[in-house]
């Protein structure tokens, strides 16, 4: 889980012929979008971003339309030149490479699924899985093994030779997953795989993805406007606007500490039960005597609120909270109640 | 509880505004608006457009003196341009007339006559009078003169009627003025809400106010095209330069000489490189006609029905045998097939040609920028016109004609092409960029074949084109069915031309079916 395999760092992306003026003076002076237009005639994509990936992690990063969230996600694989900054994937310099080693790693370590599919329309469902592969140079039966056994991960089995105009949408995605793990890639690129489908089919493929990624060990970098996509599926997320990345942070960060007035507007309609823990809440035990609370019901630290409600109705007296088997914190009705509440 | 507290706050709401039968214009904001339009005289214009937009059918009672006055100067000095020309020339229409009845020669060319036929008169009076002193007898001439003077006698008649007919000319003219006028006075205000309107949407676009430059262009505009069109239609000996253009013949024959030497010298210069062109389509022309017509013709026929057949079902090989029967039957076999080589050699040239370039122009915007305006000439230039070049540079005959009917039938398989090539989604390219597709890979796995069904339509219509080239061709001595049209048309052989003309449509139409059929189970694949 530690080793990193995406790593951006200081990424700028200016569009216009004035990208370096406007970078330079922006690092002066923090230009508003507006400005960089009204001055320099440039549109500022991305803005100084940092992050990284680990291994086997899904990362989310989420923004409203123009954020530019889209814009930073296709450095990854090179689609868009950064004006400024250094991308490295699976320790490589993604800037420094030629067009074939470029090609190469697109082809070999890097998957992606789009917002609107992307399928070629004149291309049976195999074919259009295997077109990864078939850019490889792999040949034909052992494409079609590997398409098969990719559409089966999907539960698409049994479509291989239809057209993907016959297919549904929410399918039609899955198409666009099984082409994207293929070639076995060590990363995923997600552009708003889901936003596309109605919320029923989006809550499943949600659920499928997650195991499905899990199972395979994939990292994955995941694009959404959808809030609560991000807290379903993301182990951390970053939170864009105007092409900066105002906070990083677990779900459960973003939603107990939000960085700013914007990130809060944001996470105030977020249930909190499946989200924060029963340390987060609780009152700090600080050496107090927990003699009198022999009989009280002990919980894990990581439970979450959902589980600590069910728990302290069938109980009169407060929770104990215990990390490592220490006993570390108290949680009253009211601390629980205040808790669900968000702290006031 | 909120709830009815809500609802009396909407009906307290409702009470105070009413319906909306009730609602007002705000009439300052618009009064405003309507004198920054106007300029001059907001008071009036914004008690007419008022008028106007009051009034919901019929005619809204305004009038506008000044415009009934000034009649199309008005709308000049207004920027009402459409108005303006076109009451001009009404205006010239009633003008004429005025002119005609007031100092018009009426009935001139009747006086003329009857001057001339009196003196032809006089002549043989004279020369009865002659022959009466040779002593024969002048009767022929007196009758010949009386009748001349009887003649000369009505034409003056016809001139005075003429001349008495300028009072109701002058008239009619003065009626014409007076009813445009009130029109103009009507119409203008209404013309003019128009304008307002389109202004409020496109302030920069349309012409607004009262502006001296509109007034002086008006003026000229009416002193140079009234009195000049008066003139010419009132006066009946108008100087030479007014009737007929003083154009300079020796401006012609210097420009025409000189192109032809340039030309000539052109085709002397290339000679090698045009020569050698025509040796290549010469080539692929008489390979095509070789098949067509070196191959026992059964052969051939059973070849095109079968093909007709798998390409686009049993009907279209119905009549494609009925066509070739026809065809067989009348004696046109071989030069019908010499035409299909035709058109096939050219299609084959603009294909191999047209669609590298439709990519090209699809992928790079300022490469179409350049070519747009070449195609738009290829396709809008009559075919006559570049039939000249073509016979100096590569001389007469059957290739020169194939370059004639590529040049006519080659855009639309480029357009096709560059339409189609950039109707590509982004997202699909960008899909297969992102696995590592190189140029060439995005080029023939994801371009071509979602361009295709745009492409096939290029094709067609390529093909449609040339067909219709292939008959003018005859004209720079080209073969095939077109010549049989062009013998007929020399003689006037209402015959041949018919059965040689029904030949040619049969041989398009079944290209036309076997290829759209073909094209078309393409596209369902």
């Amino acid at each position: 889980m530690s080793e990193t395999v995406v790593e951006l760092s200081n990424v700028w992306k200016v569009f216009g012929d004035r990208a370096d003026e406007t970078i330079a003076e922006t690092i002066q002076r923090p230009l508003s979008k507006q400005e960089a237009l009204d001055e320099f005639g440039t549109v500022i994509g991305v803005r100084d971003a940092s992050f990284d990936v680990k291994r086997g992690e899904i990362f989310c990063i989420m923004g409203l339309s123009g954020s530019g969230k889209s814009t930073l996600v296709r450095h990854v694989n090179r689609l868009i030149e950064p004006s400024a900054g250094s991308i490295r994937v699976l320790g490589q310099d993604v800037s420094a490479m030629n067009k074939t080693e470029l090609r190469e790693m697109r082809a070999r370590d890097i998957g992606m699924v789009f917002q609107h599919m992307a399928l070629m329309p004149h291309r049976s469902v195999r074919e259009n899985v295997a077109y990864p592969l078939e850019i490889r140079k792999i040949p034909k039966s052992k494409r079609w093994a590997i398409s098969d056994y990719a559409l089966g991960l999907v539960d698409l089995t049994g479509y291989e030779d239809r057209l993907p105009r016959e297919l549904s949408g929410g399918m039609q995605q899955r198409v666009g997953i099984a082409r994207a793990l293929a070639s076995d890639p060590e990363i995923l690129l997600m552009d708003e795989p889901f936003s596309a489908l109605d919320p029923l089919i989006r809550l499943q493929l949600q659920d499928q993805f997650k195991a499905l990624v899990r199972d395979l060990n994939k990292s994955t970098l995941f694009i959404t406007h959808d809030l609560d996509e991000a807290i379903r599926i993301g182990h951390r997320i970053a939170i864009m606007k105007d092409g900066v990345i105002v906070q990083i942070g677990t779900p459960e960060e973003i939603v107990t500490q939000p960085a700013d007035d914007y990130v809060r507007e944001f996470v105030q309609g977020i249930s909190r039960l499946k989200l924060v823990r029963a340390h987060t809440i609780m009152e700090p035990l600080g050496g107090a005597n927990t003699k009198d609370l022999a009989n009280a019901v002990r919980v894990d630290g990581q439970k979450d609120l959902d589980f600590l409600i069910d728990i302290s109705i069938g109980s009169e007296d407060p929770l104990v909270v215990t990390e490592n088997g220490k006993e570390v914190g108290l949680i009253s009705k009211t601390t629980l109640l205040r808790g669900i509440q968000g702290g006031k | 509880m909120s709830t009815k507290a809500e609802t009396t706050e909407l009906d307290q709401k409702a009470a105070s505004t009413g319906s909306v039968q009730d609602i007002e214009v705000d009439r300052k904001a618009l009064d405003a608006s309507i004198a920054e339009f106007v300029d001059r005289n907001p008071e009036f214009y914004a008690r007419t457009f008022q008028t106007i937009h009051d009034t919901t059918s019929g005619i809204p009672r305004v009038f506008n003196i000044a415009a009934a006055l000034l009649g199309p100067l008005w709308a000049a000095a207004r920027g009402v341009w459409g108005f303006f020309w076109g009451f001009l020339i009404l205006e010239i229409i009633a003008w004429v007339q005025i002119g005609r009845g007031t100092w018009g020669e009426l009935g001139a060319s009747d006086l003329a006559q009857a001057e001339r036929q009196t003196n032809r008169a006089e002549q043989f009076l004279e020369e009865a009078r002659l022959v009466k002193e040779a002593g024969e007898d002048p009767t022929r001439f007196e009758t010949l003169s009386n009748n001349l003077m009887r003649a000369a006698e009505r034409s003056r008649e016809a001139a005075e009627a003429a001349a008495a007919d300028s009072f109701a000319i002058l008239m009619v003219g003065l009626g014409l003025l007076v009813v445009l006028r009130i029109f103009q006075g009507v119409w203008s205000n209404v013309t003019y809400e128009k304008q307002y309107t389109k202004w409020r949407i496109s302030p920069q676009s349309v012409s607004s106010g009262f502006q001296t430059q509109n007034i002086i262009f008006g003026v000229i505009l009416v002193l140079v095209i009234m009195p000049l069109t008066v003139y010419r239609f009132t006066i009946d000996n108008v100087p030479d330069w007014l009737a007929v253009f003083p154009a300079n013949p020796d401006h012609y024959g210097l420009t025409a000489r000189w192109l032809e030497g340039a030309i000539d010298n052109a085709a002397k210069g290339g000679a090698g490189a045009f020569d050698s062109v025509v040796i290549a389509v010469r080539q692929i022309l008489d390979t095509l006609s070789l098949a067509l017509i070196g191959t026992p013709w059964p052969v051939v026929m059973a070849v095109i029905c079968v093909f007709a057949w798998r390409a686009a079902g049993p009907r279209v090989a119905i009549f494609t045998a009925s066509a070739l029967a026809y065809i067989a039957l009348l004696g046109y076999w071989e030069i019908a097939m010499e035409t299909v080589s035709l058109v096939g050699a050219a299609v084959v040239l603009c294909v191999v040609f047209g669609i590298p370039l439709g990519i090209w122009f699809g992928k790079s915007q300022r490469a179409y920028k350049f070519a747009e305006p070449v195609l738009d000439l290829m396709q809008t230039l009559p075919a006559f016109v570049y039939l000249i070049p073509i016979i100096a540079f590569f001389g007469t005959g059957n290739p020169p004609g194939i370059l004639a009917t590529i040049i006519f039938g080659m855009p639309p398989v480029i357009r096709l092409t560059a339409l189609g090539m950039r109707g590509v989604p982004e997202s699909i390219k960008e899909a297969a960029v992102a696995f590592g597709a190189s140029r060439s890979q995005l080029l023939k796995d994801v371009e071509i074949p979602l361009a295709l069904p745009s492409i096939m339509t290029g094709v067609n219509q390529t093909i449609l084109m040339c067909l219709s080239m292939v008959v003018i061709i005859s004209l720079i001595g080209g073969g095939g069915l077109g010549k049989v049209i062009l013998e007929a048309l020399q003689f006037a052989a209402k015959g041949p031309g018919l059965l040689g003309g029904f030949a040619i449509l049969f041989v398009a139409m079944v290209i036309d079916r076997i290829v759209q059929g073909a094209f078309r189970r393409a596209d369902q694949k």
